[in-house]
């Protein structure tokens, strides 16, 4: 296609300028163009001779030939990912000229939803972690990079388990639901990004204010993480190949204070005295010792990108092994990543974006809760070998023995795209995205008997071998087609951006069981042969699949429409604006609430542009910028809003003198079909400032975001006939979460010693506004339930979400006569928690519970060195938090006799002897809900530590390497905290829950050897 | 050029594809269903579904919260009963009814009234969609009788409990509703009632697994007993007569057979909720009897609703009755001694005066060496005894006394089992003290089967009997929940007293 305005636009400015280049005196300058870090040519260089409209670009080898009227002396050569030199020619007649990459400067490009934009053209607020920043903790997912490392973002794990998805929460707790982000994957929307090497990607930018994410929709307001992998550098036409291997060793951090045998036994007479007749011949069991392990974990990678002149490329192959602290538990992932684009022509260009990732995974049962429950004068093993029995909790080492529970799978993920430019201006944009999850779960208990020590058998014991088998696939696909449109006029420069969309996702999921797998064979584990296997259940169940018990079969199935727009415009640099909107529609929702308009705005100003701070030198950088905009989360139970059949026993009668049930159905609790998105609505206020020629920079943001329409289960009158109990879900939360950010860092270089000084944080108001109902009846949410069944928070209007609920405590009974004057429980005696009467009705009863504590950090930070000299480079990232509390769950339920936390040998034993740790007990008054088990949430890590060594290019020529670098990391290797459970930074994806301690799989403290190779 | 203007017209094609995505139907393809569910607008439609939505309002009455234990068991707040279990066991929850000390937020209340109107909403779901739905004519109006049958019982029970409350006739009620009155609930319980009683066949039309549904018998037998609470004895008079002569139904030789195992679904039951031995009520078991089983050993329940001092010492001179009513320890029932709750004295004294003693419920006893056994008891709600006694009362009433004795004296005849030296027949002829002959035969025969606090407020002989118990004018309706009221946002008032 030959564009003949074009042509015919060349060939008359040529003649004009041969015209005039015929009567002035000129000059020809000509040199070579090389980038700065590979020293290779870079072609397509522009250079402009300086107050004139000439120019030329570089050829293929990065040459270029210009020539100079008389008063012309200054060439710009500029380029896209490079800084702009301005070089005066003197007398020169060659100038070669060596561009330095300008990816750490303010002109950075950062990814944003649907396109890309400089930094300084930014309104909204997003944080970009870039290459090394996402490999430095060693694990298999790279939103653990985020911790510490951006303001605003709280990462945290539910679990140390190998394989366990980190929770990452962005901007405080804004929901009772699902408070997840999404992670946008070039391009593809996804909830989670495990399946991903983070070698494999260039960047992660963390949206967090409306401006940024309120093209998202429905989807944003959670926040948004938008994940950009690798692809070869245009120009860079000799293959790069990196080899990357980390080999790791992992240890728990710390072990808790548990008493021993002597001490168990001790405090067990004290309890039910003669228990124990001589405390000295009693056994001691470490049982932590005996379940955790040292455990390897190894990490390597091969990636080889480059370019041609029609194509950019990028392939990845990773393999990670983790093994578990606690044995038979692992996580192994393989990681195919293939990223490629083809120009075809000038104007379209063809792409994708693809990764696959088979993984497996082993999970232990939860012997960590156990251990910590055994008591400690009990053997594990008799003198035969055999296992020991634990009363109460069973033998964690046989626990061990006999779980075989697996799951593994396979994830691909990726998209198509084409991009046609046309009519200079005009991008479109088309994509087609694919999610696809493949998995499946077996969990095998063989037959097996544990044993009390005179013989009879111990309740920890599987009368029957039992197989559990499931299998899930879900996926998705998502078309999206895009029409940008980029106009500079003047001073006026315009992004204008249209878009439409289209998802589908469906899930599938079926799980069976069965009974008495006649060998224990591993190739016998399947269910398909009835003479092997029969029902241990006979109870007839009206749902009961034939043949096979407790079978579960459940799909998912939705859909989304979306039309998006967003206009960006930049007066002089100086004054930006910027308009989205997003018009959501989604299956989850009935009719008249399909359809949600999401719409944002937002300005900044670039103060450094503007003509009165041309003088003022101190200031490299200063912008101020404002938005606001609202943003839905979908990510909610929207199945409430249907009115379901009910068909169970419950909803059928026995009949006949044979007493048969027989089958009924009615309605079930009614459904809400009003139900709708929750909307949150955030307002940002951001500062970014540059001193002393970018060596100081920080950027500051306030932000403040309510949301409403919380989904919200709500009690319905009774004569509805929904039942006792029965809930309705209501949009009816209202939950404020505002702070102040901060990121500032500093950078220099001293006598070739190159340092750079980070520092982030954030403040986090989280305010319960309202959570519905009428009367007071209604205007609580609790959650966070304990074994036993105990509700632990209580979610109640002025208080942050998930605020734990219990007694106050104020000392103890010290004597009889206290239990008089002071206002008691009838189950307390001397020696016991005084719980403080807050309604001061003189009793002590259930209305007396009030908020002990919140599980929100108040404060979120993180700090990070970074020095260079001369080959050897040293890391440390610090992070912590402050400001919430812990609940030591796993302390408080406690039915039967377990080992105690050494703390209890403080007891108290007769006036006087103490006034915090009350008279032992099995459990009891002393353990309901209370600040007794209430520890300070604070804490700070040494998240990283890293000593790089780069190997000298004079040895590495020799072998054809172009660099080499030999690392050591550790990785938590200290944590400052009072707390006494294995980790504080833990916590649950249920807001209602969070900070409970319920005896969670410990995170692990790591040391990492590795070596990075580039040939 | 031409050329040109192909590019063009080719650039501005791909400008359409948006436009010709929209214009795809989105609202065909923004509908999806929830997989795996059955959604209420689509159901009842068939014969089948119409069974099943029939059946359904039968399981709410085995539902734990109405007849099983977690409602207020009412023969606690009369003179026959004590709340039972150990002395410190539920004393604020359960102690309560008995102590006549119980508030608007008494736990079991709110879970009673929810769990009626359940029921009612199941009843109402059928009453209106089984019509709809295309079977046969005479099935479908039996469902639906059948159906307003149990409406009638569920509203009887409300309204016997709190009076008027809000008359909800349809599945889905608007939110504003207010208490009706008291009449206008028995005027509804009467018509369905009377539609249930025309359209329903005599129990012997059903077999198999229909056996105890809904008769015309158990229809009759609620409309007297609906007319008696009512006071309209002129109306209640026939439809009890009926019963009796509709020769459908018989006592049973045995007295312990009327409530036992033996007796279920048998000649001497009108209406029962059936149940099967199994631990749970989704398993189709109903826990009302191991709710007051032996607590202890041998270990058959928890022991609330003990029989009371007053009670056993009611009882005519050796009424065998007594001993059918009430399990005395080491009483030897299917060869096992009673040995009871041992942690706990077996005689309770106030001022050296027993006023309890440990015992339990035999009207609920079930043979079976297990816990799950007694989850197979089925609760009689009407049986033929009740029926006679009710027709003696009402035909006394009317100024037939002489055919009041012959019904009463069917019922002692029975309970003397053949030994002619005991509970003699009754020859009173003064109106008003027969009255009370039947309503003292009617506290022996019916002794904690729930039917005794309500006759003493119904005859008007509460403040005498239950006085010295703590009773007030006011506990002749219970509170109405707190949480209702609130719920409501005070559309619906509370009952006299209560505030």
């Amino acid at each position: 296609m030959i564009d003949l305005p074009m042509v015919k636009t060349l060939i008359i400015s040529s003649l004009v300028l041969f015209s005039f280049m015929a009567t002035a005196q000129v000059r020809k300058v000509e040199g070579r163009v090389t980038a700065k870090e590979d020293g290779e040519p870079v072609p397509g260089v522009n250079i402009t001779v300086k107050g004139t409209s000439k120019g030329n670009s570089t050829d293929l080898d990065g040459k270029y030939v210009i020539e100079l009227g008389p008063n012309e002396n200054t060439l710009v050569f500029s380029f896209v990912g490079f800084t702009t030199q301005t070089i005066d020619v003197g007398n020169r007649t060659i100038v070669d000229v060596v561009m330095e990459s300008d990816t750490d400067l303010l002109e950075e490009v950062v990814v944003i939803g649907y396109g890309t934009q400089a930094k300084s053209d930014l309104t909204g607020s997003i944080a970009s972690l870039k290459g090394s920043d996402l490999t430095r903790i060693p694990s298999f997912n790279a939103a653990q990079s985020l911790q510490g490392r951006v303001s605003g973002v709280q990462v945290f794990n539910s679990s140390g388990a190998p394989g366990a998805v980190p929770v990452v929460r962005i901007r405080g707790v804004g929901t009772f639901n699902n408070t997840s982000p999404i992670y946008v994957v070039d391009g593809v929307i996804l909830d989670d990004i495990s399946f991903l090497n983070s070698a494999d990607i260039q960047s992660m930018e963390v949206l967090k204010d409306a401006s940024s994410t309120a093209i998202f929709g429905s989807r944003g307001a959670n926040g948004v993480i938008i994940v950009t992998t690798k692809l070869g550098k245009v120009g860079q036409e000799v293959p790069v190949v990196n080899v990357n291997a980390e080999y790791s060793v992992q240890e728990v951090g710390k072990t808790i204070d548990l008493l021993n045998g002597k001490e168990f036994g001790q405090i067990t007479n004290e309890i039910m005295p003669g228990t124990y007749n001589n405390l000295n011949a009693l056994p001691n069991t470490d049982w932590q010792s005996l379940i955790f392990r040292t455990a390897p974990q190894q990490n390597y990678q091969v990636s080889v990108t480059g370019s041609s002149q029609k194509s950019q490329y990028y392939f990845g192959v990773g393999y990670y092994n983790q093994e578990g602290i606690v044995p038979n538990s692992n996580y192994e992932r393989v990681t195919l990543k293939f990223n490629n684009t083809y120009a075809i022509t000038d104007h379209i260009k063809f792409g994708n974006n693809i990764s696959f990732a088979p993984f497996s995974q082993r999970n232990a049962p939860d012997v960590v809760y156990q251990a910590y429950r055994a008591q400690p004068l009990k053997v594990p093993y008799y003198s035969d070998g055999s296992f020991g029995a634990v009363p109460n909790v069973g033998n964690p080492l046989a626990s061990l023995a006999y779980s075989n529970n697996y799951n593994s799978g396979m994830r691909l993920v990726g998209n198509l795209f084409v991009d046609v430019s046309f009519m200079k201006d005009f991008v479109f944009h088309t994509s087609l995205g694919v999610d696809a999850l493949n998995s499946k779960s077996e969990d095998f208990t063989p037959a097996y008997t544990v044993y009390n020590p005179d013989g009879t058998p111990n309740q920890q014991q599987n009368l029957l071998s039992s197989l559990s088998k499931g299998t899930s696939t879900s996926s998705t696909l998502l078309w999206e087609n895009t029409l940008t449109y980029t106009k500079q006029v003047g001073d006026h420069k315009f992004t204008v951006l249209g878009g439409y969309t289209m998802q589908t996702t469906s899930n599938e999921f079926i799980n069976i069981r069965g009974s008495n797998i006649i060998r224990d064979y591993p190739e016998l584990r399947y269910l398909n042969n009835p003479l092997y296997y029969y029902d241990l259940t006979t109870t007839p169940n009206v749902n009961n699949l034939s043949g096979i018990n407790n079978g579960v079969d459940a799909g998912m199935y939705y859909s989304m429409i979306s039309y998006l727009f967003r206009v960006n415009y930049n007066l002089k640099d100086r004054y930006l604006f910027t308009a989205s909107f997003r018009r959501d529609g989604s299956s989850k929702f009935s009719k008249s609430n399909r359809f949600a308009n999401f719409p944002s705005f937002a300005a900044g100003w670039n103060i450094i542009n503007e003509d009165f701070m041309q003088d003022v030198k101190l200031f490299t950088n200063l912008k101020l910028r404002a938005s606001w905009g609202a943003i839905g989360n979908e990510k909610i139970d929207y199945l409430k809003q249907y009115s379901l059949i009910a068909s169970n026993g419950n909803t059928s009668p026995v009949f006949g003198v044979g007493n048969n049930l027989v089958n009924g159905a009615t309605w079930d609790v009614a459904g809400n079909p009003d139900l709708r998105w929750e909307t949150t609505y955030q307002t940002d206020i951001g500062l970014e400032v540059g001193f002393l020629n970018d060596r100081l920079t920080a950027e500051f943001d306030y932000f403040s975001k309510e949301t409403q329409d919380i989904l919200v289960p709500l009690r319905t009158q009774g004569y509805t006939g929904n039942g006792n109990g029965a809930l309705i879900t209501v949009n009816a939360g209202t939950v404020l979460n505002r702070g102040f950010e901060f990121n500032v860092a500093w950078q220099d270089e001293f006598h070739g010693l190159k340092y750079r000084i980070g520092l982030v944080g954030n403040t986090l108001h989280n305010e319960v506004l309202a959570v519905g109902g009428s009367k007071g009846i209604d205007s609580t949410l609790v959650g966070g339930f304990l074994a036993n069944g105990q509700a632990a928070t209580l979610s109640s209007v002025g208080l942050p979400i998930g605020s734990f609920y219990g007694y106050r405590t104020n000392g103890l009974f010290q004597n009889a006569a206290e239990l008089t004057s002071y206002p008691a429980s009838s189950e307390a005696v001397v020696g016991d928690l005084r719980f403080v009467d807050m309604n001061n009705d003189g009793k002590i009863t259930a209305a007396d519970r009030t908020n002990i504590g919140s599980p929100i950090p108040t404060f979120l930070y993180g700090f990070n060195f970074q020095l260079e000299y001369k080959g050897f480079e040293l890391l440390a990232d610090f992070q912590g938090q402050s400001g919430n509390k812990i609940l030591n769950g796993k302390e408080i339920v406690r039915p039967d006799p377990y080992n105690f936390e050494k703390h209890v040998m403080n007891r108290w034993t007769g006036e006087g002897t103490s006034y915090t740790e009350p008279r032992p007990s099995f459990g009891g008054y002393n353990y309901s809900i209370s600040d007794r088990f209430i520890q300070s949430g604070d804490y700070l890590r040494l998240r990283s530590l890293t000593l790089g060594y780069n190997l000298p290019a004079k040895w590495l020529d020799k072998v054809s390497v172009k660099s080499a670098k030999l690392y050591l990391r550790g990785t938590n290797l200290f944590t400052v905290s009072s707390f006494t459970g294995y980790s504080p930074d833990f916590g649950s994806t249920n807001v209602l829950a969070n900070n409970i301690d319920n005896g969670a799989y410990p995170v692990a403290r790591i040391y990492t050897l590795g070596l990075n190779v580039t040939f | 050029m031409k050329n040109h203007h192909i590019t063009t017209l080719f650039r501005k094609a791909w400008l359409l594809i948006p436009v010709l995505l929209i214009s795809f139907s989105c609202e065909d393809f923004l509908d999806r269903k929830p997989q795996g569910q059955l959604l209420q607008t689509s159901w009842p439609t068939s014969a089948a579904d119409a069974l099943a939505a029939t059946n359904a309002v039968y399981a709410s009455l085995r539902n734990w919260y109405f007849h099983s234990g977690g409602y207020p068991i009412l023969d606690i707040m009369s003179d026959d009963a004590r709340k039972g279990s150990s002395p410190a066991d539920q004393v604020s929850t359960v102690g309560a009814y008995d102590a006549f000390a119980i508030n608007t937020q008494q736990d079991g209340l709110d879970r009673w009234w929810a769990a009626v109107y359940q029921g009612i909403r199941n009843a109402n779901i059928a009453i209106t969609y089984i019509p709809t739905v295309p079977m046969d004519d005479a099935l479908r109006t039996r469902y639906v009788a059948e159906a307003r049958f149990l409406r009638a019982l569920f509203y009887f029970d409300m309204v016997r409990a709190w009076g008027g409350v809000p008359l909800v006739t349809v599945p889905d009620p608007p939110l504003n509703m207010t208490r009706a009155t008291s009449d206008e609930v028995y005027a509804q319980i009467i018509s369905d009632l009377t539609f249930a009683a025309q359209n329903l066949p005599e129990r012997d039309a059903y077999t198999g697994s229909d056996i105890g549904r809904a008769s015309k018998g158990a229809a009759k037998a609620y409309l007297a007993k609906a007319y008696l609470f009512k006071g309209d004895l002129i109306n209640a008079e026939q439809p009890a007569v009926d019963v009796i002569l509709s020769g459908k139904y018989s006592l049973e030789t045995n007295f312990e057979d009327a409530n036992g195992v033996n007796g279920n679904f048998g000649v001497e039951s009108v209406f029962e909720v059936g149940a099967k031995p199994n631990d749970g009520n989704d398993n189709g078991g109903a826990q009302y009897a191991n709710t007051q089983g032996i607590r202890g050993s041998p270990n058959r329940g928890w022991g609330f609703n003990r029989p009371s001092v007053d009670l056993i010492n009611s009882f005519e001179a050796n009424d065998p009755r007594k001993e059918a009513t009430v399990i005395f320890l080491g009483e030897v029932l299917a060869g096992v001694p009673t040995l009871g709750d041992l942690t706990n004295p077996d005689t309770i004294k106030v001022n050296n005066v027993i006023v309890e003693v440990e015992c339990y419920n035999q009207k609920v006893w079930t043979s079976g060496g297990d816990t799950p056994s007694q989850w197979g008891h089925h609760r009689r709600l009407m049986r033929y005894a009740d029926v006679l006694l009710m027709a003696a009362e009402i035909l006394n009433k009317n100024g037939n006394s002489g055919q009041a004795r012959i019904y009463l004296n069917q019922v002692r005849l029975r309970a003397r089992g053949g030994n002619g030296s005991i509970l003699p027949d009754i020859t009173e002829t003064d109106q008003n003290l027969l009255h009370d002959i039947i309503i003292n035969e009617r506290r022996h025969e019916l002794a904690l089967e729930g039917h005794r606090y309500w006759d003493l407020v119904r005859t008007g002989k509460a403040a005498t009997v239950l006085g010295p118990l703590g009773y007030t004018a006011k506990y002749d309706l219970l509170p109405i929940p707190q949480s209702q009221i609130d719920l409501s946002q005070g559309r619906i008032t509370q009952n006299p007293g209560w505030n």
